[in-house]
């Protein structure tokens, strides 16, 4: 049996969780962090000290607070010194930003990404911007490692990108090379695009506060973010939430994705849309445009209709399952929805069930197109947060 | 989702002169949450919010604000009571900025002068609290505002002036796609945040992606206030142009059910 925690254990516990709080809610108290964290006011006090001297937070008197009395200290996270890279591989462009402790965005680039760019292309444009913007960074600041969001299948214990959509990617290393290219001294974590912007607006958007949440990611193709119960699913291999491989229609279309007959990605993805408009599926409308060209185009209107049926018929066959709280659509699904939301609604009341639906919130993102960049962040920052002044790697 | 109502109306009838445009009206308006106001033209939506909003007086009803009864006599006593409403185009001064619009005769002094700096900060505070990122410069002139801007510094205004009940008209009426997303979400913000939102539409697409509720306007009567999660695009639009839809709406004879 093993004896109960360490005092170094609960001290690396309480650092973890006073930085938690201050990076996730902002600034604050200390008279609020002691009922918050439920720690009594001078180990607040000694905490807070320490990840002074550490350089994560620091203190400021209130500002026009004019009770009596002397004002409790506001601690802050030190955004501007300590921060991440956040990159993000999308189908059509690259982004990297530097982002502080806290969530904010100090600094960001975009590329416009040819879409057969292969792995060991798309390392030299990220590296590239990632030192860029550490050159232009304020001295002094402290970088502690980098998060990549992934629009594909990343393999849950070496980031391994499997399958990238239209991409052409197939079992490509990431990790390793993009760490090797910034120097070798930070590693490199990647996650998928869905997950991490799910994960980001579980922590500071819309679904704060939600413990059963389900994140649906459109671009070119269709991918999702699932939390159950507060907690990720990942499935075995970290591939879970292909919800655009869903056979939504037996007999359709083939996937040119897959390969499989009738996915959801065919009836919804950006081919339906382009279809729907009259092209052949390989038109360059950029993707953020294409709904509104469909609202412009009367002849696409019961076209956009029906996409929106078969949104709404995916939808329901997710909530019957997962029951959740809240289905968040992002990227192109944000507009789609909008836009067809009669249609969604009308079809997730009529197919799902009632018990399952009848606390179910529709939401578009809070964040917005940064979501995948900020998780990106926040898988950068994981480390940091688990144990802020590096008590255990001194004794690996 | 919450147990009182915000705002609740019952009985509410309106005539002019010979033409009775409303009839034993009910509608209940919930903390949280949009409800969204819909009605073929001329079904007595516009009457409805004028009521409520003290401009036209009511020939008989009565109106409950958090449970209590009050009279509504003037637009000052609706604004008094935390009730702001949103209309489709009368809703800025051109010739004045974002912050002189927002505080337009609620102005901040200090001593004799006005006081901008703070009035500036507390603006943009609260579009920043929204997650308003379209607005440039807060000093920006309203004529220079797209359709889209000038409908996110109406509603911000609301929020500035701790407003419990924000009733907008056709807010994303004449709005391109880009424009009527951003319009979208941040009435939904607006309820998520605790308001109690009426939303008039004619676009069925913004009533489903936002409500939780629909009310019915037909001819004057309320046809069904309904959840948005137990109805369907062609049964409100039975509703609007019948007043019925199976079991919902109102009776053969018109009366209610």
């Amino acid at each position: 049996m093993r004896a109960g925690p360490s005092q170094d254990e609960v001290r690396r516990q309480n650092l973890g969780a006073l930085l938690r709080y201050v990076h996730v809610h902002g600034p604050i108290s200390r008279a609020e962090l002691t009922t918050r964290l439920g720690l009594n006011r001078s180990t607040i006090g000694a905490l807070t000290a320490d990840l002074t001297a550490a350089g994560l937070v620091r203190e400021e008197a209130p500002r026009g607070a004019r009770r009596a009395g002397r004002p409790s200290l506001v601690v802050l996270p030190e955004s501007a010194r300590v921060y991440a890279y956040a990159l993000s591989i999308e189908v059509d462009r690259l982004r990297a930003a530097r982002v502080g402790l806290g969530g904010e965005v100090l600094d960001e680039r975009v590329y416009d990404r040819p879409r057969d760019l292969r792995v060991s292309e798309v390392v030299g444009p990220l590296s590239a911007f990632v030192k860029e913007m550490q050159h232009a960074a304020p001295d002094g600041g402290r970088y502690v490692g980098v998060g990549v969001a992934v629009a594909g299948m990343v393999r849950r214990h070496d980031g391994l990108v499997r399958l990238t959509p239209k991409a052409g990617w197939v079992d490509e290393p990431l990790s390793e090379p993009l760490s090797e290219a910034l120097g070798g001294d930070h590693t490199v974590l990647v996650g998928n695009h869905a997950d991490l912007a799910l994960m980001a607006e579980h922590l500071r958007g819309v679904a704060v506060d939600t413990e059963d949440v389900i994140y649906l990611h459109g671009e070119v193709g269709i991918g999702a973010g699932i939390i159950a119960h507060g907690a990720l699913i990942t499935g075995h291999g970290g591939y879970a939430g292909e919800v655009g491989h869903m056979i939504v229609h037996p007999g359709g279309r083939t996937c040119s994705s897959c390969g499989a007959r009738g996915c959801w990605e065919s009836e919804i993805g950006e081919e339906a849309l382009l279809r729907a408009l009259g092209t052949d599926g390989s038109g360059r409308i950029p993707a953020h445009q294409l709904i509104a060209a469909m609202r412009g185009d009367p002849g696409s209107h019961e076209a956009l209709r029906q996409i929106g049926e078969w949104l709404g018929l995916g939808v329901a066959n997710l909530v019957n399952i997962f029951n959740p709280e809240m289905v968040i659509f992002g990227g192109t699904l944000r507009n789609l929805y909008l836009t067809t939301a009669a249609q969604v609604r009308s079809r997730l009341n009529s197919l799902a069930l009632p018990a399952s639906r009848e606390l179910l919130r529709l939401r578009t993102p809070k964040l917005g197109e940064d979501a995948a960049l900020i998780g990106a962040a926040e898988l950068a920052f994981t480390q940091l947060l688990a144990d802020p002044l590096g008590l255990t790697s001194q004794s690996p | 989702m919450s147990a009182t109502p915000l705002l609740e109306l019952r009985g509410i009838d309106k005539g002019f002169g010979p033409v009775q445009v409303l009839r034993d009206v009910n509608l209940t308006v919930y903390p949280g949450e949009v409800t969204a106001l819909v009605g073929d033209n001329g079904a007595g939506k516009s009457t409805l919010v004028k009521c409520v909003s003290g401009i036209y007086a009511i020939d008989s009803g009565q109106i409950f604000f958090e449970g209590l009864p009050v009279s509504v006599n003037s637009p000052r006593d609706a604004a008094t009571l935390g009730l702001e409403v949103v209309y489709q185009d009368l809703a800025l001064c051109d010739n004045l900025d974002i912050v002189q619009n927002m505080f337009l005769g609620r102005e901040k002094r200090s001593g004799l002068v006005l006081d901008e700096p703070t009035m500036e900060q507390l603006a943009a505070e609260t579009l920043a609290s929204l997650s308003v990122r379209t607005v440039k410069s807060l000093r920006q002139h309203a004529s220079s505002l797209s359709g889209g801007q000038r409908q996110t510094v109406a509603i911000a205004k609301a929020v500035l002036w701790n407003s419990k009940v924000v009733i907008l008209d056709e807010p994303t009426a004449a709005l391109g796609v880009a424009q009527t997303a951003q319009v979208l979400e941040l009435v939904r913000r607006l309820a998520d945040r605790g308001l109690a939102v009426v939303l008039i539409s004619h676009n069925m697409n913004d009533v489903f992606a936002i409500s939780d509720r629909i009310a019915t306007l037909y001819l004057g009567r309320m046809a069904a206030q309904v959840k948005t999660t137990d109805v369907t695009h062609s049964q409100i639009v039975e509703l609007i142009t019948a007043g019925r839809s199976g079991n919902l709406g109102l009776s053969e004879n018109g009366g209610p059910r």
